[in-house]
């Protein structure tokens, strides 16, 4: 555990001096739903629009600035880069659990995931955007945020151990694009069109958007949404964590 | 005539680190109950590839024996198994078969036991280089287990040894490559290691480079460390080895002191000539200095 924290906090500290790397964390997050809500928020009007509980469309589209922020693999790029620089090895020679390597990166992913999205909801609150949950809501909606990000990086960096190529880091965390857009982030899965409404009941975003968007619209907690919010990243959580101790053991 | 052990064995009595013994043999009547601990010793340690290209038996079976306290060189041509013997040797590789041991303690049974004794700086001077010197070391201390108060110490003390103090709070990304080696044997050094596995520390310096690593190679000797360094330079191996190994083609096809090695070949050729650690190297490896030098027809009489 220790170890995990001191390779952490190493972690923290790349993520701070690369500031650059956190450009496409911030520019996708914002693009796509100033986008949608500059291009229909007049025709999804708050007050004859059912599904946005009589709140604006800005904030029907925050989780689609969340979840995207929170699914970069900057992480796993940076593993790549210490695969290919040789640096890995060097701690693989170390007297520490192999585990903690990887589970350094996921540590400090969360922590920047928690900050990252408390940002976030802050620059939306000019725009008029409540979290309707109120200050529970947003702990817990940074909670389901942060595992999200710590899910997400941990499967890119399973990608980077398995490639050990930089190049095929960089694709797979193109899966992000399927991932968050076959969802209901532009309206509920139940105005989709069929294909589409289909289509996003097997992505397990799906029900993270969900969830969170019950947590900014409804004051009222949704348990049954929330419930399977959490069980997809909890399931995805241990799938994760099992496929990584069983590469970097079998790692030479 | 000069005995492999000699050099090593008066070192080896004050380390008690390790616990592998070998009974001495007859070399010296005076000390025969004496027992010399070895640092490395392995029993048809061997190495396969698996790959999509099929296999590569990269090492076929090495019985190496290296005596605690001594500076071991291993030589070879490129691809001839080098690496993949340190890596075995310092865990970062599985054993397809036969067996080592490390600072006493078996490399397959109990590697993190081995991790906690040896010191390792491999060839690419694998280091990160969005952290600065003055850090690397201090998290290195950290990993292995030092505490915080102790890491602060121990990285001043090493940043002095491999003097990059001016540099200490650089990234390490602007080092220029004899730096990085610096640090890299620095970051080997954290925990006083009883062996330190050096893979090419000096390939791609300049000489003057390449003395200050071997005197610091020299100085962690004197003070107990055994070392395991593989080189492509032989006059390197010459300089600073008790005892090398040539591997070739995954074999060891010769063992000694570079001493005994050059007499032994310059007995065999019988022309007088003093052959050098290089002439010992194409002789074992089958390649003629003519076929070497090309046109240039290097050939001794
Ligand atoms: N990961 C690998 N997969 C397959 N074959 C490998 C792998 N690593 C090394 N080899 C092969 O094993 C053999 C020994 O390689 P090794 O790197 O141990 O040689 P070396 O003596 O260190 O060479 P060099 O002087 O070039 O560093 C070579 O034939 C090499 O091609
Ligand atoms: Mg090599």
């Amino acid at each position: 555990m220790s170890d995990t924290t001191v390779l952490g906090g190493r972690a923290v500290r790349e993520s701070l001096r690369t500031p650059d790397a956190l450009i496409p964390t911030i520019f996708i997050p914002l693009f796509f739903p100033v986008v949608n809500t500059g291009r229909v928020s007049e025709i999804f009007r708050s007050d004859t629009t059912a599904f946005l509980q009589g709140r604006g469309y800005a904030a029907f589209q925050l989780p689609t600035s969340l979840l995207p922020a929170a699914s970069f693999g900057s992480s796993a790029l940076f593993l790549v880069e210490e695969i290919e620089g040789g640096y890995f090895d060097k701690l693989r020679a170390a007297p520490i659990s192999r585990v903690s390597i990887v589970f350094g990166r996921l540590w400090s992913e969360g922590v920047k995931s928690l900050v990252l999205t408390a940002l976030m909801v802050a620059v939306a609150l000019p725009f008029g955007v409540r979290i309707a949950g109120g200050v529970t809501g947003f702990a817990v909606l940074l909670v389901l945020i942060a595992l999200w990000a710590v899910v997400f990086s941990g499967f890119m960096q399973l990608v980077a151990l398995k490639s050990r190529s930089a190049a095929a880091t960089q694709a797979g965390s193109m899966v992000f694009f399927p991932l968050l857009f076959i969802t209901p982030n532009f309206v509920p899965r139940d105005q989709l069109s069929p294909l589409m409404e289909i289509a996003s009941s097997f992505n397990p975003v799906t029900y993270l958007m969900e969830a969170a968007g019950s947590l900014v619209l409804d004051p009222s907690f949704q348990w049954a949404v929330l419930g399977k919010g959490f069980a997809v990243v909890a399931v995805a959580m241990a799938v994760m964590v099992a496929l990584t101790v069983r590469a970097i053991n079998d790692y030479e | 005539m000069y005995s492999l052990w000699t050099s090593i064995y008066d070192r080896g009595q004050d380390l008690s680190c390790s616990t592998a013994t070998l009974e001495e043999s007859d070399h010296h009547p005076d000390q025969k109950e004496t027992l010399m601990t070895l640092a490395v010793e392995a029993t048809a340690l061997a190495k396969r590839y698996r790959g999509k290209g099929g296999e590569v038996d990269a090492v076929r079976g090495i019985d190496p024996a290296i005596p605690a306290g001594s500076v071991f060189g291993f030589l070879g041509p490129n691809g001839a198994g080098k690496s993949t013997t340190v890596r075995m040797l310092t865990t970062l590789m599985t054993i397809t078969s036969g067996s080592a041991r490390v600072a006493g303690v078996d490399v397959a049974a109990d590697p993190d036991g081995v991790r906690r004794r040896i010191g390792v700086a491999l060839r690419e001077a694998g280091l990160d280089p969005r952290q600065t010197g003055r850090e690397l070391l201090r998290l290195q201390c950290r990993l292995y287990g030092l505490s915080a108060a102790e890491a602060v110490a121990r990285t001043e003390e090493l940043l002095r040894l491999v003097e990059l103090e001016d540099a200490a709070d650089r990234n390490v990304k602007g080092y220029s490559g004899g730096m990085k080696r610096r640090l890299d044997l620095a970051s080997a050094l954290v925990h006083r290691p009883e062996v330190l596995f050096l893979d090419e520390p000096t390939t791609g310096l300049d000489p003057a480079s390449r003395l200050t690593i071997w005197e610091e190679v020299r100085r962690i000797n004197e003070q107990g460390t055994t070392v395991f360094l593989t080189t492509q330079y032989l006059e390197e191996a010459d300089q600073l080895c008790d005892d090398v190994a040539i591997i070739d083609d995954g074999l060891i096809v010769r063992q000694g002191s570079p001493a005994a090695l050059k007499d032994e070949l310059g007995r065999r050729r019988g022309d007088g000539i003093a052959p050098t650690l290089d002439d010992v190297f194409l002789d074992a490896t089958g390649r003629s200095r003519a076929r070497v030098a090309g046109d240039v027809q290097e050939v001794r009489a």
